[in-house]
């Protein structure tokens, strides 16, 4: 018997499976999910129901989805400027926490007074926030040659810890009883909520914009020119002379603003103040988002509503069904997992050949 | 028992090249046998066949009178054929002791006294306990040696050992190859450094752009003669007329450059000094790996260098970018098409667009201006017969020849003063060389000039009016390119002198 399958490797990388391969990778992931479902005693079809359709089922539901897909898309598109670039930035959840906290701070100056000139302010100072931190790793990148994986990594654990003593120490509310959160803002520092009796805010026009500049920066500027040719080769960049420092830095740049917008939106939305856990780790899924939406604005938009709805579901599923909430970690592992996997395919075929004996 | 190997009839066709045409060569146990070549010649995938990591299309392999067939770097390990890569492949964090282990399954205590052994039967001192990251070069690569030795090879292959060696270690480990010989090890050593192979080796093969030019006896050949061999010597004489008024009026002068460069595979650059006029064409001789990647990448500006060490028009240039290089009138064709000077998954007029010199306003306020672009393209397209007018084809389906064209020709439309090409040739067939060469002579006509750092005599002696020799990154002095015979670049690139 000489082997049935033959894996071939394609002249060219295939433009069709470009595309359809995220869309294999969500198959994968439900097939694998109902798996383990079914080995821990559910019934495949029902728990994968829970998991993937109430939730968004009803108008709350879908408010939710969106609600939950803000700050991922909004991360994912700033990530994509960096990996578009081959600038590896991992730490978009400690700028996002940073720009939470700089745009807090400034919401908390502003506790007790109204004006339409607040909320501005507080969202640039999110944004300014997210960029100063992302500029931690790209100076450190370009000056002294350091890993911008590590670097940006480890500083979200850095964000994390400051905002923890911040909001139990310095920051923590004066009639809070000694919780571990600040004073509310005053309604002129928050994001106006778009319907009565639902989560979703005015963020999810931050998002789109993002999109749409986005996608005018990638296509047709110099820059998103330069950031192309950097991520096919560093080397043909440094001989057409492009400024790689600077470019680095412009990156980082652009991907922290946007992490800190996404902090804005957690904390001057629906919530209102700084509190322990301003992220449920959206700056480290939206790496998966990025990824899955292969990098380009509107994919991104598609991936972030597919793995917002892993969000949901996990707690649906918590609810119903007695499964823990991280299992939704597990669906967004598994995704990317089975996108790495499958880009396999984008560089091989695979071919069937009959048995022979 | 005496060990022999056979290639026969090896042939690897790579897309748009072929890396080996019909190879055969036959090696016997109690020799060193050199597989001579410049890079790209074909040795490394030839050796790359023979350690199981690529298949031919074509060939056979045969280990004492049997056929083997090597899918996979395992096969080559069970038949007992053991290789030493150029760059280690060693866990920098582990012991030596662990690393030397790690593909093996006998037991520690077994393959820790059968390693001592191997040790003190070389004279290798190294301690066993360590991380390899403490270890120098030399070392490694004895780490590397020990962990074929463990298998019992019969054949060892030695791809390019001693890039990273200092002196001292290069010629421990020819000692040390030398008794492996003797006792019975097939060793195929392979390198572009003559020297190396006279003083080591029996018998020598070239290879020279995917063919075996010669096989012969060390006894036989001369630095000079193996030299003519590897770059090629068809001594014709179809030179470019020189003009013998010769323009007198200096362009760009470089004076006392240097460059260190941290990376122990690249070759440092001693005080270069030389001249070159208007209208001329100045040739850069030797053998590659001898600094001609570096001087390239200082010259373009990849490589910032003291100001005042370039000149152009008077001008100190030294510290500025290629960009800012490109405004001045310089333009650069680099030798590595696929990965440097154009970057094939991009479509011919994005390609076109690295060359973005002000004046061409392929980009206007930061927005791209693809209407532009295009236009240029085309005008590329059709002026240096590139075999194809659609700009929006992506420059992967192009072949080497025709990229190369594109390539030249993005760099000529801005009609530079100074056109800087290393290896413009490289790989292509006999007719985009021709037009190459006819194109940079064009270019001399129309009293611009040229610096031309190539690893084919044939090309320099064609194209050239002053010819240096770059070895070990010094410059030798300019000669005349039409007093200069192949026979003395010849001597010049081995390393030797006349006077």
């Amino acid at each position: 018997m000489e082997n049935l399958i033959k894996i071939i490797k394609r002249d060219q990388p295939s433009r069709a499976i470009f595309f359809l391969t995220p869309v294999l990778a969500i198959f994968l992931t439900l097939l694998a999910g109902g798996l383990i479902f079914y080995i821990l005693g559910f019934k495949p079809f029902e728990a994968l129901k829970f998991f993937f359709i109430v939730p968004i089922a009803d108008m709350y539901g879908f408010s939710e989805l969106l609600l939950k897909a803000t700050p991922l898309c909004l991360i994912a598109i700033g990530l994509s400027f960096c990996f578009k670039s081959n600038n590896w930035n991992i730490g978009a959840e400690g700028q996002l926490t940073f720009g939470a906290i700089v745009s807090g701070g400034v919401a908390l100056l502003f506790y007790n007074q109204e004006g339409f000139y607040i909320l501005p302010i507080v969202i640039l100072a999110g944004a300014i926030g997210g960029m100063l931190y992302a500029s931690i790793p790209a100076i450190l990148k370009t000056y002294f040659n350091t890993n911008e994986i590590l670097v940006s990594l480890m500083l979200v654990y850095v964000s994390k810890l400051i905002l923890d003593y911040l909001v139990v120490g310095p920051w923590s509310n004066p009639e809070g009883f000694n919780f571990p959160e600040t004073r509310q803002f005053s309604d002129s520092a928050r994001l106006p909520l778009l319907a009565e009796g639902l989560r979703i805010h005015a963020g999810i026009f931050l998002a789109l914009a993002s999109v749409v500049i986005s996608w005018f920066i990638f296509y047709k500027t110099y820059l998103g020119f330069q950031m192309k040719v950097s991520g096919f080769s560093l080397k043909t960049a440094k001989y057409a002379g492009y400024k790689g420092k600077k470019m680095i830095i412009l990156v980082f740049l652009i991907s922290g603003a946007c992490a800190g917008l996404a902090g804005v939106g957690e904390i001057t939305g629906p919530i209102g103040q700084l509190h322990r856990e301003v992220s449920p780790d959206y700056g480290f899924t939206a790496i998966i988002v990025a990824f899955l939406g292969r990098l380009n604005p509107v994919g991104i938009i598609f991936a972030s509503l597919v793995v917002a709805i892993t969000y949901l579901g996990a707690e649906t599923a918590q609810i119903f069904m007695q499964i823990p909430k991280y299992t939704g970690q597990v669906f967004q592992g598994m995704i990317l997992f089975f996108l790495l996997a499958s880009d396999y395919l984008l560089f091989f075929k695979i071919k069937f050949i009959g048995s022979k004996k | 028992m005496k060990t022999n190997l056979t290639v026969s009839n090896i042939t690897k066709i790579y897309p748009g090249c072929v890396a080996n045409s019909n190879i055969s060569l036959e090696f016997k146990s109690g020799k060193i046998y050199a597989l001579l070549g410049e890079n790209g010649a074909g040795k490394s995938t030839l050796v790359k066949i023979l350690s199981g990591v690529i298949q031919p299309n074509e060939g056979e392999i045969i280990l004492n009178n049997k056929i083997i067939k090597l899918n996979s770097p395992i096969d080559a390990k069970k038949n007992k054929i053991g290789m030493v890569f150029q760059h280690f492949n060693l866990f920098e964090t582990l012991s030596v002791f662990e690393n030397l282990i790690i593909d093996s399954n006998e037991t520690r205590e077994n393959l820790r006294e059968k390693i001592i052994s191997i040790m003190q039967k070389y004279n290798f001192s190294i301690d066993l306990d360590i991380p390899v990251l403490n270890l120098s070069a030399g070392q490694k690569q004895k780490v590397e040696i020990v962990r074929c030795l463990i298998r019992n090879p019969e054949v060892l292959i030695m791809d390019e050992p001693t890039s990273v060696l200092t002196e001292q270690e290069t010629s421990e480990l020819f000692s040390s190859l030398k008794q492996f010989s003797k006792e019975g090890i097939l060793i195929i050593y392979i390198t572009h450094k003559l020297k190396e192979v006279m003083s080591l080796c029996d018998e020598v093969a070239v290879m020279r752009r995917g063919k075996l030019v010669s096989v012969s006896k060390i006894i036989d050949e001369k630095i000079e003669t193996l030299a003519n061999k590897m770059v090629g010597q068809n001594l014709k004489t179809v030179k470019k007329k020189i003009s013998k008024e010769g323009s007198t009026e200096q362009l760009i002068k470089i004076s006392n450059l240097n460059f260190s460069s941290e990376d122990p595979f690249e070759t440092n650059l001693e005080n270069i000094n030389f001249e070159v006029n208007r209208g001329e064409c100045f040739g850069i001789a030797g053998i590659s790996g001898n600094g001609q990647s570096e001087l390239f990448q200082v010259l373009s500006g990849e490589i910032i260098s003291e100001n005042n060490s370039i000149k152009l028009n008077n001008y100190p240039i030294g510290n500025l970018n290629p960009q800012q290089r490109r405004e001045y009138l310089m333009a650069f064709s680099p030798e590595d098409r696929m990965e440097q000077a154009a970057i094939p998954q991009m479509k011919i007029f994005e390609n076109v667009a690295l060359n973005n010199f002000k004046s061409s306003n392929f980009f206007n306020k930061g927005l791209i201006n693809e209407k532009k672009i295009k236009q240029h393209s085309q005008k590329i397209l059709s002026d240096f017969s590139v075999n194809t007018d659609n700009v929006e084809l992506k420059s992967q389906f192009l072949s080497g020849g025709n990229l190369q064209k594109l390539i030249i020709g993005r760099e000529l439309i801005t009609s530079p003063e100074l056109l800087i090409c290393f290896n413009p040739t490289w790989g292509l067939d006999v007719g985009a060389i021709n037009y190459i060469h006819e194109t940079l002579i064009k270019i001399n006509e129309q009293n611009k000039s040229i610096i031309l750092i190539s690893t084919d005599t044939d090309e320099l002696l064609k194209l050239s009016d002053k010819i240096s020799v770059i070895y070990k990154g010094k410059l030798s002095k300019k000669m005349n390119a039409d007093e200069v015979t192949s026979e003395k670049l010849g001597i010049l690139m081995g390393g030797g002198e006349f006077d």
